[in-house]
C-alpha cells in the first residue's frame, strides 16, 4: 500500500535543515530531493525504508512502519565510515568502495588557513604530499605527490576544477622574477573540498596528464548555503614578518684586507668598489663613508640594517558570497578580493575573483550547471630574486658592508638624476631597484563549465559538459636608466596568451543485478585542445630615460613569439561492480590519440583495475573494538604524450647582423618516432577504525614505474647539439604512506581531542636513461659547477659537485700553500629529495572552541646553499667571525714575501719589524704526503678558500627539519546568540602560520624555499627570507 | 583525424629548411663571437698571454677559471660552430655549391684548430655526428691537427672563382680568392704548429702550398669580422659599454716603452687622472688592484674597445712571421730576417704606423733579428703583433717558450702558468668514459698540462 511520507532532513549536530538532501526508497529507483527548508514528501510502500543521503553526512536507513511523517537528524561524517569522496571524472564514491588511497580536504581546513597560494594549505596534511613554499610571501610554490614519477617533465598533479583541467603553469621561470603558479588563482572560499589522488591507480581515467596525481577541487554551489539570507561575508587580514634571515657579523666593515676608505664607491677611495666585508673593524674609527662627503666619520656596526629593510607585509582578503536553492536552481555569486603586500619594499599583488555557479532544473529529468570564474591578478612589482644587478636586493645584502646603514638609502635619487648607494661597482642602491626597476603583471582569466544531464531512465543519464580555461598574462620589466651595469635602461613587454578547452560526453548507467550486485558503467570521450602564445619585446636600451614604451628603443628591439597548439582525443570507460556493499570491484579503461606523437605512434590505450574488500562487513567483524577493517589493492597505467613540436628538428632564428638574417641549427635535436611514455603503478593498503572510530588507520603501499619517459638530454656538445630528445628513461617509485588518526578525549560535555598523525617514505630509482647506455646522468638544473642530476642507479635529485679531495683515509687534502685541496672528480654530494615527510595535525574542540596545530617534517635530503658559500667568501656571516682577530682564536703570523710565517704568541715581535697578524687560521687537514698542515693563512684567504664557487662540498646542507607549521584557534558563536541577531553562523578564527623551527640544520637560510617549480630543486641561491603569518578571519553567514 | 593530428604538430615557429647563406652569416658571427668573447679571451687567453689585466673580480687573472667560461667556449664551438659548418657543407653538396662546402670546411677548421689549442685532445673524427656518435671519442692532438691539414688542403682545392657565388658572407664578402688564401694560411699555421713535433709532415705542407702557387694573403689583406653598431657590437665593445673590470697589463706595456715602440698608444690608452700610460700586474688580489685607481691605470685601446672594431682571425702580418720561422727552420728556401722584418712593417701597417717608422724601429738592437735566437726575436715580436688575438698568442707563447713571462702575482697555479683550458665538468658527467681516456692519455685534466704540440 502506497503512502505519502513527509518530513524535515536536519543535522544533528547543529540542528541546521539540509536543503539538498537526499531521500530514496530503498530497493527501489524512486528518489526526490529535500527543498530549500529541509523539507522532502516521497511516496512509497508503508512497509519500505528511506534511505537519506548527503554530503558530509552519514546515510541514515529509517523504516517507514506506516508513518507519514519522518523527520531525520543526519550524523556528520566523522566517522569517516560512510564517507563520500569525489574521485576521477567528478564522480561521488563511498569511499569505501574504492581499491586506491584518496584523501580529502575540507573546505574549512582550506578557507580558515588562509594561505594564498592554494598549494601551501596542502603542506603537511596530507600523506605522500610534498610542498615547497616560495621565497617572500608571493610568488611560486611546488607541489609533488608521492615523489618525482617523470625524469624530465612535470612532476605536479593535474588540477581539475569541478571536472575541467586547469593550469598551474609557471610562466616565466628564468626572468628573475618568481610569478606565482597560476593555480593559486583559485580563490580559497570558493572551494567546498579538495581531493587528492595520488598516483595514477587513482587516476587512470584522466590519462596523460595525471600519472603525477590529481588533484580535484570542487567549488561550492547554491545547495552548499543552509538557510537564511544565503549571504556569507569572510574577512581575513593577515601579517606577515622575515622567519629568517642570514645571521650576520657587526664586527668588521665593508673593505677587504682590513681597509676601507670611502670616495666614489666604485674603486677611486680604499677598497670603495669592494662588496665584502673584510675591512677595519667598526670600533667607531673615523672613516670616510658613503654619506659624509668625505669627512672621516665613525665606523659603527648596524647590526639591524638588513633587517629593518624588510617590511611587514600583508594581505587583506574580503569576501561576499551569495547563494541559494529552490526547486528549480540553485544559484551561488561570489565576489573576492585580495590584496597582498610582499616583505620587500613596494611589491604586491591585487586579485579580484568573481565566481557564479548555478544549476537549472530545466525539465524534471533535464539539468543545466554552469560555472564561471573571472580573475584579475595584477601587481606592480614582484620580487626579484636570482642575484640580477638590476633586481635583486638579497644580493647585495649578502656582498655587503656590514657597516652600511640602510635607512640612509631611502632617498634613492641624486638631484642629477642617478642613484645614491653605498657601492658604485656592481649594485644600484637597493630601494632604487624596488622602485625603479618594477615588473608588473596583469593575467585576466577565465575559467568555466557548463553542463547538460539528462536521465534518460531512471538507471541511464546523459552527460555533456564543456569547459574551458583561457587567460592572458602580459609582464613589464622596467629597467631605469643609471642602474648599474645597464646605464641606458631597458623595458620589455612578455605576454602570454593559454588557453584549454575541453569538451566531454558521458553516459552513465546505474543498475541493480539481482539482490546483490551493484553496476555503475561509464563511458564517455573527450576532446581537448590547448593553445599556448608568447610574445616578447625588448627595447634593449632606452633614447630617453623614464619613458617605457617600446617604441622609445635606442637599439632595434629584440623581439621573439612563440605559438603552439596541441589536441587530445579521448575514449574512455568505467566500470564499478558492487557485492552486498562490501566487496568492489572497479576497472577503468582509455584511449588516447595526441597530437604531439608521430602519426603511427600518436593512439595509445591504458586500463586499470582496482578493488577493495570490507572485511568487517563480509566477515561480520565488526565489534566493539573493531569498527572497520577494508582491504583494497588495484593495478593501473597511465600514457603520457609530450609537448608540441618535438619531432622534426627546425632551424632557430638568430638576430639579424645588419641585412643579413641569421639562421642556426637547433641546440636540441628531435626524435621523429617518439612514443608515449607510460607509467605502471600498483598498490595496496588497508585501513582499519577501532573503538567507534577513535582510532583509525589507512596505510598504503606503492609502486610505480615509468618507462618510455620523454627526455630531452643534456648531451655532450660535441655531439653538435646540447640537448637530445630522448624515449628511454625508466624511473620506479616505492613507497609507504600511513595515516593514524586518533580521538584520545571525547567526553559527554563536548570535549574532543583529535590528533592526526601521517607519514610517508618515497624511495626513488633512476633505473635507465637511454637504451644504448651511454647516458649515465641526466641534469635537472644547475648553478655553476653544481649540478642537480638524474643519476642512473640513484635516488632522483642527486647533487653533483666539486668536493674536497681526500686521502685514503679520507681526510682532506691541503695544498703547499694551506688552502684545501679541490678534487677535480665531481661526486654526489647528497639527494634534494627527502627520505620521509611527515605531519601531526591535533585539534582541540570544545563547545564554540577548536585549536588546532600542525607540526611538519622533512627528514633526510641535501640543499646546496649559495647564501651561505657567499655570505662566507664575503665575511658578511657571523660564521666567519672564529679566527678573524686574537679574540675570535686567531693566530698570529707576520709575512715574508707570498708567505705566512706563524708566531709563537700575540706579542711576539717578528723579525726586522714586519707588522704581526693576528687573523691566522689552519685549515684542518693532511698535505699530499701525509703530514698535518701548518700553514697559516689569514682569515680572509681562509674564507675564501674553503667556501667559494669552485668548492660546493662546503656549502652542502642537511635540509631536514620539522616546522611548527600552523596554529588557528576557532570560535564558532552559539546559536542562541547570532539567531537573535538574525545570523546564520559566525566564525572567527585566528590563524598563525610558519611560526618557526623546532629542528633545522642548514643555517641562514629555510631549508625548504624554491624558486621555480620545476625538477631542478636542492639548490638556494640568495633567497628572499620566507615568512612567519598571523592573521584573523572572520566569517558570517546570514 | 589522425592527418589532422599530424597538421597540428607542424611547428609554425622556425623553418625546417635553411638556406646556406643564413647559416653562413650565422656561423660567422656566432664563433666570432666566441672566439673574441668573455670566456675564450677576455677571462682566458688575454690575461694568460698578459695583453690584459683585472682589476676588478681578479680571480680570473689568478688562474682560477669559471666554470661557466669554460663550458661556454666549448659549447659554442661545438654546438654552435661544428655543427652549423657541418650543415653548411652538406647544404653545399645538396646544392652543388662546393663553395658553400668549401668556406663550411675552411671556418670548421679554424674552429676546431682553436678547441685543440686550447683543450689538447678533442673529439673531432666523431664529433657533429649525434645520430652515430652520442659520446664521440677523443682524437689525440696529432690526429686533429693532421686532419684538418688533409681538410683544408681538399677545401682549397675544390674552391672556384668563377661561378658558385656565395651570399651572407660577413667575413670575406663572397671573395673565394680570399677562402682560398686564408685557407692556405691556415694550413701554414697548423704546419708550423706542429713542426717540433713532426717537422716532414710541416715541410710537406708548406712544400705543397708553395707547389699550388703560394696562393696566400697579399699585402694589406687581414681575415677579419668588422662589427657592426649595437647589438652586433663587438664583443670587447660590448663588455665596455657596462663594465669597467680590464686594464692592459703591465708586461706588455712594460716592453713596448723599453722597445720605445710606436705601437704603444695605440694598444693602450690615457688614464683620466694621469697623462701616462700605466698596466696593471697581473694576478693581484681584488683588494690590491683595486687599489691601484680605476682612474689611474690603462684600458687597452680604442682600437680593440670600439662598438665596431674588428676581430681578427688571420692577419697579413703573422703570414709573414709564419715564413720568416718557416724560413729560419728550414721549412722553405726563404730569408728569415727579411720576411721578420717585413712582417714586423706589416704589424706597423696594420696599426696606420708608416715603414719608414717600422725601419727605425727595426734598427734597435732589442728588435733586430737574430737568427741564433730565432725563438725570441720571432717569439716577443709575434706577440707584440699578435695583441689583441689571445688565442693565437696563447698557443704561440706555448710553443715558442718567447717571450718569457712569469707567472700571474698570486696566481693558483703555485708559481705556474696555464698552458691549456680544463676541460669543462660537463663533459665528465655527460661522456665520462671517452674523457676520463683522453686525460689519461694525454696527463690530468689541469691547467698546467702542457699538450702534444708544446714540445718546449
Amino acid at each position: 500500500q502506497e503512502i505519502r511520507v513527509s518530513g524535515v532532513v536536519t543535522s544533528r549536530s547543529d540542528a541546521q535543515r539540509i536543503p539538498g538532501a537526499v531521500i530514496r526508497v530503498k530497493g527501489s529507483a524512486r528518489g526526490t530531493q529535500a527543498d530549500a527548508d529541509g523539507k522532502y514528501t516521497i511516496s512509497a510502500n508503508a512497509t519500505d525504508s528511506l534511505q537519506i543521503s548527503y554530503i558530509g553526512f552519514q546515510t541514515a536507513v529509517i523504516s517507514i512502519n506506516n508513518s507519514h511523517v519522518i523527520n531525520i537528524a543526519l550524523e556528520n561524517t566523522d566517522s569517516k565510515l560512510q564517507e563520500v569522496v569525489v574521485t576521477a571524472l567528478g564522480i561521488s564514491r563511498e569511499k569505501k568502495s574504492i581499491g586506491y588511497a584518496v584523501q580529502e580536504l575540507k573546505s574549512k581546513d582550506i578557507a580558515e588557513a588562509r594561505e594564498t597560494n592554494l598549494v601551501n594549505a596542502l603542506s603537511g596534511k596530507i600523506a605522500g604530499v610534498q610542498v615547497t613554499n616560495s621565497q617572500g610571501n608571493l610568488g611560486s610554490s611546488r607541489i609533488v605527490i608521492r615523489g618525482e614519477t617523470s625524469i624530465a617533465g612535470n612532476n605536479q598533479p593535474l588540477f581539475i576544477l569541478d571536472g575541467i583541467p586547469v593550469d598551474n603553469s609557471q610562466l616565466g621561470i628564468g626572468t628573475g622574477r618568481d610569478f606565482a603558479n597560476a593555480i593559486s588563482d583559485v580563490n580559497p572560499d570558493d572551494i567546498a573540498s579538495i581531493s587528492v589522488l595520488k598516483g595514477p591507480n587513482a587516476a587512470a581515467l584522466y590519462g596523460s596528464r595525471a600519472s603525477s596525481g590529481v588533484i580535484l577541487i570542487k567549488t561550492k554551489t547554491g545547495k552548499d548555503t543552509k538557510g537564511g539570507l544565503g549571504v556569507t561575508v569572510n574577512s581575513n587580514a593577515t601579517f606577515e614578518r622575515v622567519l629568517i634571515l642570514p645571521d650576520f657579523q657587526n664586527v668588521y666593515g665593508q673593505g677587504a684586507g682590513g681597509q676601507f676608505s670611502y670616495k666614489d664607491g666604485k674603486g677611486g677611495g680604499l677598497n670603495d668598489g669592494t662588496d665584502e666585508s673584510w675591512g677595519p673593524k667598526m670600533d667607531g674609527r673615523l672613516i670616510p663613508q658613503f654619506f659624509s662627503n668625505g669627512e672621516a666619520v665613525p665606523f659603527v656596526p648596524h647590526p639591524n640594517n638588513v633587517k629593518d629593510f624588510y617590511v611587514t607585509g600583508y594581505t587583506l582578503n574580503n569576501g561576499l558570497a551569495v547563494g541559494g536553492s529552490t526547486d528549480k536552481i540553485d544559484y551561488r555569486f561570489s565576489y573576492n578580493n585580495t590584496k597582498q603586500a610582499g616583505i620587500l619594499p613596494n611589491t604586491g599583488i591585487t586579485r579580484n575573483t568573481f565566481t557564479a555557479s548555478n544549476t537549472f532544473r530545466i525539465a524534471p529529468k533535464l539539468t543545466l550547471s554552469t560555472y564561471a570564474n573571472y580573475i584579475r591578478t595584477s601587481a606592480d612589482n614582484l620580487p626579484g630574486v636570482d642575484g640580477r644587478r638590476g633586481n635583486s636586493v638579497t644580493l647585495q645584502f649578502i656582498w655587503f658592508g656590514r657597516q652600511v646603514d640602510v635607512s640612509r638609502l631611502k632617498d634613492y635619487k641624486n638631484p642629477d638624476g642617478t642613484d645614491y648607494n653605498w657601492n658604485h661597482s656592481y649594485y644600484s642602491n637597493p630601494y632604487w631597484i624596488q622602485n625603479e626597476n618594477t615588473v608588473g603583471q596583469l593575467r585576466n582569466r577565465f575559467f568555466g563549465n557548463a553542463r547538460l544531464s539528462y536521465e534518460i531512465n531512471n538507471w541511464l543519464t546523459a552527460n555533456l559538459r564543456i569547459g574551458t580555461d583561457y587567460y592572458q598574462d602580459r609582464r613589464k620589466y622596467k629597467v631605469a636608466y643609471y642602474t648599474n651595469g645597464t646605464p641606458f635602461g631597458s623595458y620589455t613587454e612578455d605576454a602570454y596568451t593559454v588557453g584549454e578547452t575541453n569538451g566531454e560526453f558521458t553516459l552513465n548507467a546505474k543498475k541493480k543485478l539481482g539482490s546483490d550486485f551493484d553496476l555503475d558503467v561509464l563511458a564517455g570521450g573527450n576532446i581537448r585542445t590547448n593553445q599556448f602564445e608568447q610574445n616578447y619585446q625588448q627595447a634593449p636600451k632606452l633614447a630617453v630615460k623614464d619613458v617605457y614604451t617600446l617604441n622609445n628603443s635606442r637599439d632595434p628591439l629584440i623581439s621573439t613569439s612563440y605559438f603552439s597548439k596541441q589536441k587530445v582525443y579521448s575514449t574512455f570507460g568505467s566500470a564499478q561492480l558492487g557485492y552486498r556493499n562490501y566487496a568492489f570491484v572497479n576497472v577503468t579503461a582509455r584511449n588516447d590519440w595526441s597530437s604531439t606523437l608521430p602519426v603511427e605512434n600518436n593512439a595509445y590505450f591504458y586500463p586499470s583495475v582496482n578493488g577493495s574488500l570490507v572485511l568487517s562487513e563480509a566477515l561480520h567483524l565488526q565489534s566493539k573494538v573493531l569498527t572497520l577493517l577494508k582491504i583494497r589493492g588495484g593495478w593501473a597505467q597511465v600514457g603520457k604524450d609530450t609537448d608540441p613540436y618535438q619531432l622534426i628538428n627546425t632551424y632557430p632564428f638568430n638576430q639579424p647582423f645588419g641585412p643579413n638574417p641569421l639562421l642556426t641549427v637547433s641546440d636540441k635535436f628531435l626524435k621523429k618516432d617518439l612514443r608515449p611514455e607510460i607509467t605502471t603503478s600498483t598498490e595496496a593498503g588497508v585501513e582499519a577504525a577501532f573503538l567507534n572510530n577513535r582510532i583509525r588507520l589507512d596505510l598504503t603501499y606503492y609502486h610505480s614505474n615509468s618507462r618510455n619517459q620523454i627526455l630531452l638530454a643534456d648531451v655532450s656538445p660535441t655531439t653538435g647539439y646540447l640537448k637530445k630528445l630522448m624515449n628511454a628513461g625508466e624511473i620506479s617509485n616505492k613507497g609507504v604512506e600511513a595515516m593514524l588518526g586518533l580521538t584520545p578525549v571525547s567526553t559527554r560535555s563536548g570535549f574532543r581531542w583529535d590528533l592526526n598523525i601521517n607519514y610517508a617514505r618515497n624511495v626513488s630509482e633512476v633505473v635507465e636513461l637511454d637504451k644504448e647506455g651511454f647516458l649515465n646522468n641526466y641534469v635537472l638544473g644547475s648553478t655553476g659547477n653544481m649540478q642537480v642530476l638524474a643519476s642512473k642507479g640513484k635516488r632522483y635529485g642527486a647533487l653533483y659537485g666539486t668536493g674536497f679531495q681526500r686521502d685514503a683515509q679520507n681526510r682532506i687534502i691541503v695544498n703547499a700553500d694551506g688552502t684545501p685541496a679541490i678534487d677535480p672528480n665531481k661526486k654526489i654530494l647528497g639527494y634534494y629529495t627527502p627520505n620521509w615527510t611527515g605531519g601531526i595535525y591535533n585539534t582541540f574542540s570544545f563547545k564554540g572552541f577548536s585549536l588546532g596545530f600542525l607540526i611538519d617534517t622533512k627528514q633526510g635530503g641535501s640543499i646546496y646553499s649559495g647564501t651561505n658559500y657567499t655570505g662566507n667568501y664575503t665575511g658578511v656571516l657571523a660564521t666567519t667571525l672564529p679566527g678573524r682577530d686574537e679574540e675570535h682564536g686567531g693566530l698570529p703570523y707576520y709575512r715574508s714575501g707570498q708567505q705566512n710565517i706563524q708566531l709563537p704568541s700575540h706579542t711576539a715581535a717578528a723579525p726586522n719589524g714586519a707588522e704581526v697578524h693576528h687573523d691566522g687560521i689552519i685549515f684542518d687537514g693532511y698535505t699530499a704526503d701525509g703530514k698535518k698542515n701548518t700553514v697559516v693563512l689569514g682569515a680572509e684567504d681562509y674564507y675564501k678558500a674553503v667556501y667559494n664557487s669552485s668548492l660546493n662540498e662546503s656549502s652542502v646542507y642537511d635540509a631536514s627539519f620539522i616546522k611548527l607549521r600552523e596554529i588557528k584557534l576557532g570560535y564558532t558563536l552559539p546559536k542562541s546568540l547570532t539567531s537573535r541577531w538574525k545570523l546564520q553562523a559566525v566564525n572567527i578564527a585566528l590563524v598563525a602560520r610558519n611560526l618557526g623551527y623546532l629542528q633545522k640544520h642548514v643555517p641562514n637560510i629555510d631549508p625548504e624555499t624554491a624558486f621555480n617549480t620545476g625538477n631542478g630543486q636542492g639548490l638556494e641561491t640568495l633567497q628572499i627570507p620566507t615568512t612567519r603569518s598571523i592573521g584573523i578571519n572572520l566569517n558570517v553567514s546570514f | 583525424c589522425r592527418k589532422e593530428l599530424e597538421r597540428i604538430n607542424k611547428n609554425p615557429n622556425e623553418p625546417t629548411t635553411v638556406q646556406p647563406d643564413y647559416l653562413l652569416s650565422n656561423g660567422i658571427k656566432a664563433n666570432v663571437d666566441t672566439y673574441w668573447g668573455p670566456d675564450a679571451a677576455m677571462d682566458g687567453s688575454l690575461l694568460y698571454i698578459q695583453y690584459w689585466a683585472k682589476i676588478q673580480y681578479t680571480d680570473a687573472d689568478r688562474y682560477i677559471a669559471g666554470a661557466t667560461g669554460t663550458q661556454n667556449v666549448w659549447s659554442n664551438f661545438y654546438a654552435q660552430g661544428i655543427e652549423d659548418f657541418t650543415t653548411l657543407a652538406q647544404l653545399g653538396d645538396s646544392l652543388h655549391n662546393p663553395n658553400y662546402k668549401a668556406a663550411a670546411v675552411i671556418m670548421r677548421s679554424w674552429i676546431f684548430q682553436q678547441l685543440t689549442d686550447l683543450y689538447g685532445d678533442i673529439p673531432y673524427k666523431q664529433a657533429g655526428k649525434i645520430e652515430q656518435y652520442l659520446t664521440p671519442v677523443y682524437d689525440s692532438q696529432k690526429d686533429v691537427y693532421t686532419g684538418l691539414l688533409a681538410e683544408l688542403k681538399d677545401a682549397a682545392a675544390t674552391i672556384t672563382t668563377t661561378g658558385n657565388a656565395i651570399n651572407g658572407d660577413i667575413l670575406l664578402g663572397g671573395n673565394m680568392n680570399t677562402w682560398k688564401q686564408f685557407a692556405n694560411g691556415l694550413r701554414l699555421r697548423i704546419a708550423l704548429r706542429i713542426a717540433d713535433r713532426d717537422f716532414n709532415t710541416a715541410k710537406a705542407v708548406f712544400d705543397e702550398v708553395a707547389a699550388g702557387g703560394n696562393v696566400l694573403l697579399p699585402q694589406g689583406v687581414d681575415v677579419k669580422l668588422i662589427y657592426q653598431a649595437s647589438p652586433n657590437q663587438n664583443p670587447v665593445g660590448r663588455n665596455r659599454e657596462t663594465r669597467n673590470d680590464y686594464r692592459i697589463s703591465k708586461t706588455i706595456v712594460d716592453k713596448l716603452k723599453a722597445l720605445n715602440d710606436p705601437r704603444l698608444p695605440i694598444y693602450a690608452t690615457v688614464p683620466k687622472d694621469t697623462n701616462v700610460i700605466i698596466g696593471v700586474t697581473n694576478g693581484l688580489p681584488s683588494d690590491s688592484a683595486a687599489r691601484l685607481g680605476f682612474s689611474k691605470t690603462s684600458d687597452a685601446g680604442a682600437v680593440f674597445t670600439a662598438t665596431m672594431a674588428p676581430a681578427v682571425l688571420f692577419s697579413y702580418a703573422e703570414q709573414l712571421f709564419i715564413l720568416a720561422e718557416a724560413a729560419q727552420r728550414g721549412l722553405t728556401n726563404g730569408n728569415a730576417a727579411d720576411l721578420y722584418n717585413q712582417a714586423v712593417t706589416a704589424s706597423f701597417a696594420q696599426y696606420g704606423l708608416s715603414s719608414t717608422t717600422a725601419a727605425a724601429y727595426l734598427q734597435q738592437p732589442g728588435v733586430a733579428y737574430d737568427a741564433t735566437n730565432f725563438k725570441k726575436s720571432i717569439g716577443e715580436q709575434k706577440w707584440l703583433a699578435l695583441f689583441g688575438e689571445g688565442l693565437e698568442a696563447f698557443a704561440e707563447w706555448r710553443r715558442l717558450d718567447y717571450p718569457q713571462l712569469k707567472a700571474a702575482y698570486t696566481g693558483a697555479l703555485n708559481g705556474s702558468m696555464p698552458l691549456r683550458f680544463k676541460y669543462p665538468s660537463s663533459e665528465q658527467a655527460l661522456n665520462g668514459i671517452n674523457y676520463k681516456a683522453a686525460v689519461a692519455r694525454q696527463g690530468a685534466d689541469l691547467l698546467t698540462t702542457k699538450l702534444w704540440f708544446d714540445m718546449y
